[in-house]
C-alpha cells in the first residue's frame, strides 16, 4: 500500500483476512461434518446388510439342523423316557461348597433375593444347584399360563416395556437403574431375546425368571426368536451355558429348551396394545393364537420322521398329531409372531431375508389392529440407531433395548413406559463403559474400522465368486478391472445393497489411472489366509453341527456318529459320497489315533471334504 | 463478507442439461454421486429424493467446500421454510454438484493455515483455542455452539492453546 495508509485502513484489511479466515475454516468444518455422517450412515448399512446377509444362510442352516437333530440317533444312550424328568432335572444331589461365595437361594424366592441376584450378577456366578432349583420352578409356572399375557393399567400403574436384551446385562442393570426393579408398583414387560450374542445370557435369564417367580402379576415375558434351542447353538448362548456351567449345563440347556417352549406368544395391555417381539402377518389370528398348544408346536416340515428322542417333546403323548396341516398352520403362526418384520409399501410377502416369518405393510396393520380392536403394536426384533422408532403411522412401534449392539457406540437403547393413557414415554441411553471419553468423531471412526473389517471378512470370504465375476468382465485376462465395474460385480455377488462406489477408498488402496488389479486386491484384503475361504465361511456351522453331534457334551464324538453325520449331510444336501469315501474319511480323521473324534479333527475333516469336492468342480452349498 | 466471485450458476427452476463429461475429473462420475445420493434418501418409500436442506452436506460429502452461500446461490436462493420441505431427485441434483465441482478456490492445505496464522499472536504456531472458537461463532458463516465443540474436541492442550498445523491435518484428514 502507499504512505497514505490510515490506522482505520490496517484495522480494515486485518478484519478482512479474518473474517476470510472465519469463512475458511467454517467451510471445511461443514465438509468434515458431512464426510462424517456419510461414513456414520454407510457403517450402520454395514452392519444391517451383514446381520441380514448372515440371516440369509440362517434359516437354511436352521432346516439342515432341524433335519439333523430330527434324524440323528446318538450311538451313546440318552435319557429319553419322559418319566424320568424330574429325577434328570433333580438338584437335591448337588451340594454346594462352603467356598461358593455367591447367591444361596431359598424358595420361595422374595424381593430381596431377587434384587441380591442383580447385585451379584455384576461379579459372581450363580450356582448350578440354584440354577437349575430356579429353572425348575419357573417352568411349573410358565405351564400355568396363558399363549396370551393380559395386563391391564388400572390402579394408574406404569407398565414398562422392554425389547431385545441379547445377554447384555449392562443394558439390563441400567435399566433397572433409571427405572426401578420390576415390583407390585412397578410391572415390566420384556418383549423376548434374551440370549445369545452377548456374553451375559443366562444372567439375564436368570433375573428376569426370579421376579417372574416373585411377582407374577407383574413380570411378563414374551418369546422372541432367539429363544429356541436349534438358533442357540449357532448364537452363542449354549457355548455360553456349557463354558460357564461344565458339569450341569447340558441339564441346564435341556431344561431351558423346555421354558422357551413354554414362554407366552405375546402380550396385551388394555385390550388395546399389543407387544410381539417380532409381528404380524395378513393371517394373524389372536383367536387362534390363544388356542394352540404352544409348547407343541414346534419346526416340522410336514413329513413323517423319527424324532430324535422324546428329549425334545416336554411330555410322553405321542407327537403323531403334529404331522398335519393344523399343524403346519400353528407353526406358521408362531413364526410369523416371532420373525416377521414391517414394510413401508402395502401388503404382505415373505420375509425371505430371514426366511422365517413375513414382510407386512401398513394395510395389514390397519385390517389387524380393526378386527382385534386394537389401537397399536409394539414390536422389536430389529436394531434401532436410537433405540425406538415408528412406522405404519405410527402404529407399529419397534423398540430395541441393547444398546451398543453391532459396536461400541453403535447405537441407543431404548425402553417405555405407558399409563392409562396409553401415550409411550421413551428412555434412551447407551451402556457407557466404553464410550464414555470417546468424542462424536472418535466413536464413528471406531464403529466405522469394524464395520469395514466385517465387510472385508465377506469379501474375503466370497473370493472365488467374486473372481469369477471379475473375470466375467475383464474377458481379455488383463488383471485389471475399472471402478463401476469392480462396484456392480460385487453388489452382483453379495447383494447387500451397499454404496460400493462410497465405500471404494475405504476398500481399495491404489489404483492405476482409474483402474483396479483384483488379484493384488485380494491379497491386500490382510484376512488370516490359514483358512480356506469355504471353511472360514462355515466354521460356526460346522462348530454347530458338532455340538449337535455330541450330545453328552464331552467334546469328542465317536465314529458312528461321524459316519451317521456324514450320511445324513449327503442325502440333505444331495451330494454323493459312497460308503467307501466315507469310512476311509472317518478314519483318516482319527488323526490323534484315540478313537474319537474331537472338534479339530471334525473341522479338519469338512475342509478335506471340501477340498475333493472343489477338485470335482462342485462347492459346499446348502441347496 | 461475500465469498469470491465466481461463475453466476443458474438456478434450480431451469436446469441445464448435464455438461458431456470432461476427459479426466474423477468428481464426475454420476454412478458414485448416485450411491452418495442414496444415503442421504431419507423418504420412506426410496424414491431417490432428498430435501433443499440436504443439499449441501451431500456437495460436501463428495468432496467440495462450498460455503452456504455458494449452495444457496445454486439452489436459486430458496427461502427458509422451503429448505426442509422442497425436494431434488438425482436428475435435478446432478448439475447443482457439476457447478460447485467447477468453482476453483477450493482452498489448500497453505491457505488454511495461512487463514489459522491470521490468530497466531505470537507468531510461534499456534492459536488460543478461546479466541478461535469465537471467532467462528460470530464471524463468516457462524457455527452453532456444538458444532464448534465438536470441531476442537481434544484439539487443546494443557493451556488452551492449538497447533494449528496439527489441526488442519486433523480436519483434512477427517
Amino acid at each position: 500500500m502507499g504512505c497514505g495508509v490510515t490506522k482505520t485502513s490496517e484495522f480494515n484489511r486485518k478484519f478482512d483476512k479474518a473474517m476470510k479466515a472465519a469463512v475458511l475454516i467454517q467451510r471445511w468444518y461443514r465438509q468434515y461434518a458431512a464426510r462424517m455422517e456419510v461414513r456414520r450412515r454407510y457403517t450402520w448399512n454395514i452392519f444391517q446388510s451383514m446381520e441380514y446377509a448372515d440371516l440369509q444362510d440362517q434359516i437354511k442352516l436352521y432346516n439342515f439342523l432341524g433335519y439333523l437333530m430330527d434324524n440323528f440317533t446318538p450311538s451313546k444312550n440318552e435319557v429319553c423316557r419322559d418319566a424320568e424328568w424330574e429325577r434328570y432335572f433333580s438338584y437335591n444331589n448337588i451340594t454346594v461348597p462352603d467356598i461358593y461365595s455367591g447367591p444361596r437361594l431359598t424358595f420361595p424366592l422374595d424381593m430381596d433375593q431377587a434384587a441380591h441376584l442383580v447385585e451379584a450378577f455384576k461379579n459372581k456366578q450363580l450356582h448350578s444347584r440354584y440354577v437349575l432349583q430356579l429353572l425348575l420352578e419357573t417352568w411349573k409356572l410358565l405351564r400355568v399360563l396363558p399363549n396370551i399375557n393380559r395386563v391391564s393399567t388400572c390402579h394408574s400403574k406404569e407398565i414398562t416395556i422392554c425389547g431385545d436384551l441379547h445377554g447384555q446385562l449392562e443394558d439390563l442393570l441400567l435399566i433397572f437403574y433409571k427405572n426401578g426393579m420390576p415390583s407390585l408398583e412397578k410391572p415390566y414387560v420384556f418383549n423376548g431375546d434374551y440370549v445369545d450374542r452377548g456374553k451375559d445370557s443366562i444372567e439375564i435369564l436368570l433375573i428376569l425368571f426370579a421376579f417372574l417367580l416373585v411377582f407374577p402379576g407383574d413380570v411378563y415375558l414374551n418369546r422372541g426368536n432367539h429363544e429356541d434351542h436349534i438358533i442357540n447353538l449357532r448364537y452363542g448362548f449354549t457355548k455360553e451355558v456349557l463354558n460357564k456351567y461344565k458339569l450341569h449345563g447340558k441339564r441346564i440347556l435341556k431344561l431351558l429348551q423346555k421354558i422357551f417352549s413354554w414362554l407366552p406368544l405375546v402380550t396385551v395391555i388394555d385390550q388395546r396394545v399389543l407387544i410381539v417381539h417380532g409381528g404380524i402377518s395378513d393371517t394373524t389370528d389372536l383367536a387362534l393364537i390363544a388356542r394352540v398348544d404352544r409348547h407343541r408346536v414346534s419346526r416340522t416340515n410336514g413329513k413323517s420322521h423319527r424324532i430324535l428322542s422324546s428329549a425334545l417333546s416336554s411330555d410322553s403323548e405321542p407327537e403323531s398329531s403334529e404331522f398335519t396341516d393344523t399343524g403346519n398352520d400353528e407353526w406358521k403362526q408362531i413364526l410369523d409372531l416371532l420373525w416377521s418384520d414391517p414394510m413401508s409399501h402395502d401388503g404382505c410377502i415373505p420375509n425371505e431375508v430371514r426366511g422365517g416369518g413375513c414382510y407386512w405393510g401398513p394395510d395389514v396393520t390397519e385390517g389387524f389392529l380393526n378386527r382385534h380392536n386394537l389401537q397399536l403394536i409394539i414390536r422389536s426384533h430389529e436394531c434401532k440407531q436410537d433405540g425406538y422408532e415408528f412406522c405404519h403411522n405410527r402404529k407399529v412401534l419397534t423398540l430395541f433395548s441393547a444398546s451398543n449392539y453391532y459396536e461400541v457406540g453403535s447405537n441407543r437403547g431404548a425402553f417405555v413406559r405407558l399409563g392409562p393413557d396409553l401415550v409411550p414415554y421413551f428412555v434412551q441411553y447407551q451402556a457407557t463403559s466404553m464410550t464414555r471419553g470417546l468424542s462424536f468423531p472418535q466413536n464413528v471412526k471406531r464403529t466405522e474400522h469394524t464395520a469395514l473389517k466385517v465387510l472385508r471378512e465377506q469379501l474375503f470370504v466370497h473370493k472365488s465368486d467374486l473372481l469369477s465375476a471379475f473375470q466375467e468382465i475383464d474377458k481379455e485376462n488383463t488383471g485389471l478391472i475399472c471402478l463401476n465395474d469392480w462396484a456392480s460385480a460385487i453388489e452382483r455377488v453379495l447383494h447387500l445393497d451397499l454404496p460400493w462406489r462410497v465405500l471404494h477408498p475405504q476398500l481399495v488402496s491404489s489404483t492405476t489411472d482409474g483402474k483396479l488389479d483384483y488379484h493384488g486386491w485380494f491379497r491386500d484384503l490382510h484376512i488370516e489366509q490359514t483358512m480356506l475361504e469355504t471353511l472360514y465361511r462355515h466354521r460356526s456351522t460346522l462348530e454347530t453341527i458338532f455340538r449337535i453331534v455330541d450330545t453328552d457334551n464331552s467334546g469328542l464324538i465317536t465314529f458312528e456318529d461321524f459316519r451317521q453325520t456324514l450320511k445324513l449331510l449327503s442325502a440333505y444336501l444331495k451330494m454323493e459320497i459312497s460308503d467307501e469315501v466315507i469310512n476311509e474319511l472317518v478314519i483318516s480323521t482319527d488323526t490323534n489315533n484315540d478313537g474319537s473324534i474331537d472338534i479339530d479333527e471334525f473341522m479338519e475333516a469338512f475342509r478335506l471334504v471340501d477340498k475333493s469336492r472343489l477338485e470335482r468342480g462342485k462347492s459346499l452349498e446348502y441347496t | 463478507m461475500a465469498p469470491k466471485k465466481k461463475e453466476e450458476p443458474k438456478p434450480v427452476a431451469a436446469p441445464k442439461p448435464p455438461e458431456p463429461e470432461p476427459p479426466k475429473e474423477p468428481e464426475f462420475n454420476p454412478a458414485e454421486v448416485k450411491d452418495a445420493f442414496q444415503l442421504f434418501d431419507r423418504t420412506p418409500t426410496n424414491e431417490m429424493k432428498i430435501t433443499y436442506a440436504q443439499c449441501g452436506d451431500l456437495i460436501r460429502a463428495l468432496g467440495q467446500n462450498p460455503t452456504n452461500a455458494e449452495v444457496m446461490h445454486v439452489l436459486g436462493k430458496p427461502k427458509a421454510e422451503e429448505m426442509q420441505v422442497k425436494m431434488l431427485d438425482f436428475d435435478q441434483f446432478l448439475p447443482i454438484h457439476q457447478h460447485i465441482c467447477k468453482a476453483k478456490d477450493r482452498g489448500t492445505f497453505e491457505d488454511f493455515v495461512e487463514g489459522l496464522r491470521v490468530f497466531d499472536k505470537e507468531g510461534n504456531g499456534t492459536v488460543m483455542g478461546a479466541e478461535l472458537r469465537h471467532v467462528l461463532a460470530t464471524l463468516g458463516e457462524k457455527m452453532k455452539e456444538d458444532e464448534v465443540e465438536q470441531l476442537m474436541a481434544g484439539q487443546e492442550d494443557a493451556n488452551g492453546c492449538i497447533n494449528y498445523e496439527a489441526f488442519v491435518k486433523h480436519i483434512m484428514a477427517g
